[in-house]
């Protein structure tokens, strides 16, 4: 295949090309309720080439036939040939790299019967509908995929990278009368089978939140400060803050670069945020990125202010920045885009008592349900929520949605917690149609301000 | 090794659905020519029955032809009870599917499309910033199964879609459509001319008092009408006990000038071809006529469920799904009433052209309520201007058991939709801040 490709390459005509092969294999077994409802195994192999012509721009073809890798590059030149970019595409310097990067594994999923993977979420999913006569629906899912993925361009790079993921969740519905609740637990890890066995844990959990929902009330709407757990404050910094430092997002839209601009002040000085795609085993964790820059550690927020940004090597060019491994495709069907990583608000030095023990009244809110940004501006639903009261974890709340502006409310952030987590969870990160790309988030528990929480 | 011998010996029952699929794409963002993609897929899957249990895998490296049948095999040891069999052979209506013309056309000619459709809205609306996505593909599509059957077919789709956002101020005007055809459509511009007759229209900006008015849903518009129908005429939901029209065949639930067809067969069509997704062929199913619910649509596995047949219309949303049941071509029927004379009748009213967020919330029971994206005020059976800031809501099964007329024109809108004028005399519009 290497000789292939290198040949393909070879011949190209455009001033850059690119060739990206995968091969993978996913299992995935769903329960929902008492029936199974999924249980079976897909291969997906298959190609892409990108072609750069400076003046044009870029073409692009993928295909499941490997046999004629010249064609396809032939292909996608004709496809650069008609584009016409309004100034030439520079492509920011990465310096060529040859290397072979391997999965380790304990027990190696792909090994495991389909019996044995579909015993898992069943179990799972057995421990939610038996927690609680409350529960009238569950879900639980085992997935696993293994991917093997080359790259090779025409300045040399040749990377051949493995790329495993085992994930299971649990989703609980409980129900009292007309109140009906919600909650979800899930995990993920690239290091083999034998992590997601025991997870009891992680199901009960999840039936529990629900349950326990059953008898919270709607929290009262109200200015109130707010600590916010690993979880919350991990999804908080992806989608209000990382998003809009993907280059592509800033560059494009002349508002968001003006928002954006480095060493404007971002936060207290407590505040440091990065993204970083080389830590092992983390979710969001790609040695190379797919355009073959070396992942690395990208400081956003430093001291509380604004010192880098996430790029391809074409948003770098343009920017005048070096390019950050951070340019990822989900598959080889489509070309990358500027994505995070890992991305993380760094550990501080408050314990989680001290950041508490002087709030009269406030909410400790924990896990993400989902949320929406636009621009500076974002609104999150925690999972759940309790009251804080002089100083002490008080009764659960729920329907504690978060919305505010991006600035005032990491200028709000006044207390940094020294117990710094990543979340191994399974979810991924969808822009443009490219979802789910693996992505790994990690906080401590941070304290803000002033938030704005909407409800009765 | 052959897969089908190897799953002859395994199974009692196997299908095997071999896709290929080269799609040609050209997008303009924000009237710029941005990508030029060709993608070719390729690949096979599998649905077996073991034991009396459905399997399903798919596979796109050629190579792994004997792990593919494993896998599914595997998961037809832990699959659905099967209460049905594999297509039989049967011969399948002529659909004409696939033109030479829209198979060859080279991208420079999609590229060259594209700046004429540019061509036609930006002089008249400078400020437009239009996404255009020009796609045509060459699908072939072949299914064997133990029974004999071996069916091989082919189309030709071509797709454009057109999405305009005109912003003024806090003006936002955001039109989408969309043309899709499988053979050479010679007036593949006239949806970008209705686009541009809505903009022209929207320049003048009226008022009207909320209220309940008689409401007349443009055929974009008839979509707000019809997703709840294609959900409840849907036999996967009847037979999960979910559509409001569950065991209510021979019943007249709608008014005797409500006819909806599902049809596959019609030559040249987005969603035509000679067979379904599961080889059986393709046919106009009649699901209400003159009001009276005639029956739903299956696939072959919700048609033994239910003790009925295939309807042909299985469809996979790609290879890696199994297939469910899905609408074809989606036809409300034109009626008798010349367009001018339901117009003429209208004193005061709307014209839906089209709606926000269409398909959200408990569509399936026929419930459905939107902001309107574009609507116009008609005074005295003219029609005088844009209104803004209304929505309208209400349920299909209340709504469509009175229709004050349907019209004689129609026209083909997002691709797989045939709709008239629809005119209902007496429907609330709320304003903004009701």
């Amino acid at each position: 295949m290497r000789d292939r490709i290198q040949e393909a390459l070879k011949h190209s005509r455009a001033d850059y090309t690119e060739i990206r092969i995968e091969e993978k294999e996913t299992t995935r077994v769903v329960f929902r309720g008492r029936e199974l409802e999924t249980a079976n195994a897909n291969i997906d192999k298959g190609g892409i080439v990108r072609c750069l012509i400076r003046n044009k721009g870029w073409g692009v073809a993928t295909f499941n036939n490997l046999d004629d890798l010249l064609t396809k590059v032939d292909q996608a030149y004709q496809c650069a040939l008609v584009a016409s970019v309004p100034e030439p595409v520079e492509l920011a310097e990465v310096e060529p790299v040859q290397q072979v990067v391997t999965a380790q594994m304990g027990r190696d999923f792909r090994d495991v019967s389909l019996a044995e993977k579909k015993a898992v979420a069943e179990r799972y999913n057995q421990i939610v509908l038996g927690f609680s006569d409350k529960i009238i629906d569950s879900q639980a899912a085992y997935s696993d995929s293994f991917s093997r993925i080359i790259l090779a361009n025409s300045e040399g790079t040749y990377i051949e990278q493995e790329k495993p993921a085992v994930v299971v969740g649990a989703f609980a519905i409980a129900r009292d009368g007309d109140n009906v609740q919600q909650a979800h637990e899930s995990f993920a890890s690239t290091q083999g089978f034998e992590y997601v066995l025991d997870k009891d844990e992680l199901a009960r959990k999840a039936a529990q939140k629900a349950v326990e929902l059953l008898s919270a009330k709607p929290v009262k709407a109200g200015v109130y400060p707010v600590v916010i757990d690993q979880m919350l404050a991990g999804v908080f910094i992806h989608e209000a803050f990382g998003h809009l430092s993907e280059a592509d997002f800033v560059y494009e839209n002349p508002k968001a670069r003006e928002m954006m601009t480095l060493g404007r002040r971002f936060g207290k000085g407590i505040l440091n945020v990065f993204d970083d795609g080389s830590i092992p085993n983390l979710r969001g964790t790609t040695l190379y990125d797919d355009e073959g820059t070396p992942a690395r550690r990208n400081w956003l927020i430093r001291d509380g202010v604004l010192v880098g940004r996430l790029h391809s090597r074409q948003t770098a060019a343009k920017m005048g920045e070096p390019a950050s491994g951070n340019a990822r495709a989900i598959n080889y069907r489509f070309a990358p885009i500027v994505r995070m990583t890992n991305t993380a608000i760094d550990n501080g030095t408050t314990s989680f008592e001290d950041m508490i023990k002087d709030i009269e009244l406030g909410i400790y809110a924990c896990d993400a349900y989902g949320g929406q940004t636009q621009l500076e501006n974002f609104s999150f639903s925690s999972g759940y929520a309790y009251m804080i009261r002089k100083g002490q974890i008080a009764e659960m709340v729920k329907d504690v949605i978060l919305a505010g502006n991006l600035f005032t409310t990491l200028d709000n952030i006044d207390a940094i917690g020294n117990d710094f987590k990543w979340l191994n969870t399974g979810g991924g990160c969808g822009k443009g149609n490219q979802y789910p790309l693996p992505v790994g988030m990690g906080a401590p528990h941070i304290r803000i301000q002033n938030v704005v929480i909407g409800g009765e | 090794m052959d897969i089908l011998t190897h799953l002859k010996s395994q199974a009692e029952q196997f299908e095997i659905l071999d896709l290929q699929n080269e799609t040609t794409t050209i997008e303009y963002e924000a009237n710029q020519l941005k990508t030029c993609t060709v993608a070719e897929t390729k690949g096979t899957a599998v649905r077996v029955i073991r034991k009396g249990q459905l399997g399903f895998s798919a596979s796109t490296d050629p190579a792994a032809l004997e792990k593919l049948a494993a896998n599914a095999l595997e998961s037809a040891a832990y699959g659905d009870p099967a209460p049905f069999s594999f297509a039989d052979p049967r011969p399948a209506p002529i659909v004409h599917t696939f033109d030479r013309a829209v198979a060859d056309l080279p991208i420079a000619r999609l590229v060259e499309i594209g700046r004429e459709i540019l061509d036609l809205i930006l002089p008249v609306e400078p400020n437009a910033r239009c996404n255009v996505s020009l796609e045509r593909s060459l699908v072939s599509a072949s299914i064997r199964n133990q029974k004999g059957l071996d069916v091989a077919f082919r189309t030709s789709p071509l797709s454009i879609g057109v999405e305009i956002d005109r912003i003024e101020g806090d003006d936002v005007l955001i039109l989408y459509d969309q043309l899709g055809t499988t053979l050479w459509e010679d007036d593949y511009l006239g949806f970008v001319r209705r686009l541009v007759q809505k903009l022209e229209r929207a320049r003048t900006i009226t008022s009207i008092k909320p209220g309940k008015m008689p409401v007349l849903f443009a055929p974009t518009g008839t979509l707000a009408l019809a997703l709840p129908l294609s959900e409840g005429l849907n036999g996967k939901e009847v037979y999960k006990g979910t559509s409001p029209m569950r065991g209510k065949v021979g019943e007249k639930l709608f008014d005797e000038k409500i006819t909806v067809v599902d049809d596959g067969t019609i030559d040249g069509k987005f969603a035509s071809a000679s067979y379904d997704d599961e080889g059986v062929p393709h046919r106009r199913n009649v699901l209400i006529e003159r009001g009276v619910l005639k029956g739903f649509i299956y696939d072959l596995k919700t048609a033994a469920q239910s003790g009925v047949e295939s309807t042909g219309n299985a469809s996979r949303g790609g290879l890696f799904a199994p297939p469910q049941p899905s609408f074809t071509n989606f036809i409300l029927q034109p009626g008798e009433t010349p367009l001018q004379e339901m117009l003429a009748g209208i004193d005061e009213g709307i014209l839906v052209e089209d709606l926000l967020g269409l398909g959200q919330g408990n569509i399936l029971s026929g419930a459905f309520s939107n902001p309107l994206a574009l609507a116009f005020k008609i005074e005295k059976g003219e029609i005088v201007g844009r209104v803004k800031d209304l929505s309208i809501a209400g349920n299909i099964y209340d709504l469509l058991k009175n229709v004050a007329a349907v019209s004689q024109e129609a026209q083909w809108v997002y691709s797989t939709f045939y709709a008239p004028y629809v005119l209902i005399e007496d429907m609330m519009v709320a304003g903004k801040n009701q």
